[in-house]
């Protein structure tokens, strides 16, 4: 059976909330085993794409898993999301899906302001029974991101 | 103990050159000063060779409040001028990147050619009777030295010549830089709420790798981190021994012991400090270039960028990549804690709630003492003409501040 347009959705704004939550390990269940995150920006002075993270499964674990580790931006994110598209795939039967991203900062005095803007290009597949990312590229508009992050966005 | 309120004012029980007054880092005047004696007037990294390959490239940057562009000249050298039309100050070239053979400011239409000279004005004529012309509008042309790729800029026409600024300082670069073609794949550009100096002590002490939990697992567990010495050049530049950093000590970073630079062992790590803002650092496969703008006593623009080999492959190029994000860029391990500590020691300057920043470690020159921080503000206060232990008692019209 494919995948609905309500199943897709869900998975989208769940892993978004589950990365709100810093819910690692629920953001992981909603990966498949040959997961793949990147985070990419187009940078006008070099003329050139730069991939900013690139991380299979397994590094995107050890990169979550540490994070208790590190000093990092006080504070937390809040993604807004927005499906905009949900292709369904002719070769395999995945969906290419598209959302538009806005992560807003809200620091220790309870000030929030706009971190970074960008898209979400997933595709999903079916697995089991139910729709897991198969991979997530975060498409960055905004590049100066002040301190960075700890935590992938 | 605590410190009672005149106990915490008095100047520190330490040499002169063992801390800096806070003011160093905040006062309006000392930073308009700055910009004018130290940064106008020394040497500064501008940008890549690699950002600007082909004749009629041109690539646009800042440098110490003025817009600069720099070229590659029709025989393959490289210009540099203020990116101001000479009319009427309007930014001449507005993209950060391109090729053009002439540059048309958007406001008048003046016209300049990639050798600054201004080679059309519409309706020139008008100009007669006031005896202006072409020929003495030319752009104002900037000096330029490139070292190993890396292009340098210099707005003091006065100043030290290139290779007698930077002497030996390049040296151990020399293989890193100067064997294979090198090239900018990541330029990570952001303002940060710190002063331009407390950016450039992250890179001058290695005290502070405590804050960093990778640096705690790959380098100073080993014997080796603490025994490095550092090395201060004339005109303070330093370097600090090479090292090994293990790596394989943090799960999930694997191994560099392939792919390496040119000239670099498996884990080998390098890094060299320019004055008095600049620093080169090499982690076995990837090369970073870090400088700074500064925009406020208390903003600065920090731009960082990534290297690796010219033509490489795409498989290498991607390896290179994510070693480069481990530790560096937005998403790194390391470079946002150095982001999230400097903020904090801003926050406490702003107004006063520290007096003076201690650097007052002796350790034999190794990697431990703040050597070459001190060096630092040696050559920072020769610059300035007053120290930076008490740099407000010497401003014109003004009392001794630093008890304020
Ligand atoms: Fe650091």
């Amino acid at each position: 059976m494919p995948l609905t347009d309500n199943q897709i959705g869900a998975l989208i704004y769940r892993s978004g909330l589950f990365m709100d939550e810093e819910n690692f390990d629920g953001f992981m269940q909603l990966c498949a085993s040959d997961f793949r995150y990147q985070i990419t920006a187009y940078s006008p002075e070099l003329g050139k794409e730069m991939i900013w993270l690139n991380l299979d499964r397994e590094g995107m674990e050890h990169l979550l898993k540490n994070i208790p580790n590190h000093v990092r931006l006080p504070g937390s994110f809040l993604r807004n999301l927005n499906v905009y598209l949900m292709e369904p795939q002719q070769a395999n039967g995945d969906v290419h899906v598209t959302s538009s991203l806005l992560v807003i900062h809200t620091d220790l005095e309870g000030a929030s302001r706009l971190y970074a803007a960008g898209m979400y290009i997933d595709d999903v597949v079916l697995s089991s029974g139910s729709p897991q990312l198969k991979s997530r590229t975060v498409k960055l508009a905004t590049r100066q991101l002040g301190p960075g992050s700890h935590v992938p966005l | 103990m605590s410190r009672s309120a005149h106990e915490w004012t008095a100047r520190p029980r330490l040499q002169d050159d063992e801390f800096v007054s806070s003011t160093v880092y905040t006062h309006p005047g000392i930073f308009e000063l700055e910009q004018e004696r130290i940064k106008r007037a020394t040497w500064k990294f501008a940008c890549h060779e690699s950002e600007l390959p082909t004749r009629f490239d041109f690539r646009t940057v800042e440098h110490a409040g003025y817009p600069i562009v720099l070229v590659r000249t029709e025989e393959g050298g490289i210009r540099a001028f203020i990116n101001s039309c000479s009319h009427r100050a309007a930014t001449v070239v507005r993209a950060p990147r391109g090729n053009a053979e002439q540059w048309r400011c958007l406001f008048h239409a003046w016209t300049y050619d990639t050798r600054g000279r201004c080679i059309a004005m519409p309706r020139a004529s008008g100009y007669e009777q006031a005896g202006l012309c072409k020929d003495g509008m030319g752009l104002r042309e900037v000096k330029v030295g490139i070292k190993l790729g890396m292009i340098f800029i210099n707005l003091n026409d006065e100043g030290s010549p290139f290779d007698e600024y930077f002497g030996d300082a390049f040296e151990i670069l020399e293989d890193v830089m100067g064997t294979k073609e090198l090239e900018v794949f990541h330029l990570h550009k952001t303002v940060i709420n710190a002063n331009w100096k407390q950016w450039f002590e992250t890179n001058m002490e290695i005290y502070h790798e405590y804050l960093h939990f990778l640096n705690r697992n790959i380098a100073m567990s080993n014997d080796e981190f603490y025994e490095r010495r550092w090395k201060i050049y004339p005109n303070c530049h330093g370097t600090l021994t090479p090292m090994k950093q293990r790596y394989e000590r943090v799960k999930g970073l694997g191994r560099r012991d392939e792919r390496t630079l040119p000239g670099l062992t498996p884990g080998e790590f390098r890094v060299v400090d320019l004055f008095p803002d600049t620093t080169i650092l090499c982690r076995a496969t990837v090369l970073r270039i870090d400088t700074s703008n500064a925009i406020s006593p208390n903003q600065t623009l920090v731009e960082q960028r990534g290297l690796g080999i010219k033509g490489e492959s795409a498989e290498d190029r991607l390896i290179r990549i994510n070693h480069h994000n481990q530790f560096w860029g937005p998403f790194g391990r390391n470079l946002p804690e150095d982001v999230v500590a400097v903020e904090a020691v801003e926050k406490s300057n702003r107004c006063g709630a520290s007096r003076y920043g201690i650097m007052a470690r002796h350790d034999e020159m190794k990697s431990l003492d703040d050597a070459l921080m001190r060096a630092f503000y040696k050559e920072w206060s020769e610059y300035m003409g007053r120290p930076a232990s008490n740099p407000l008692g010497a401003l014109p019209g003004e009392t001794n501040a630093a008890n304020r």
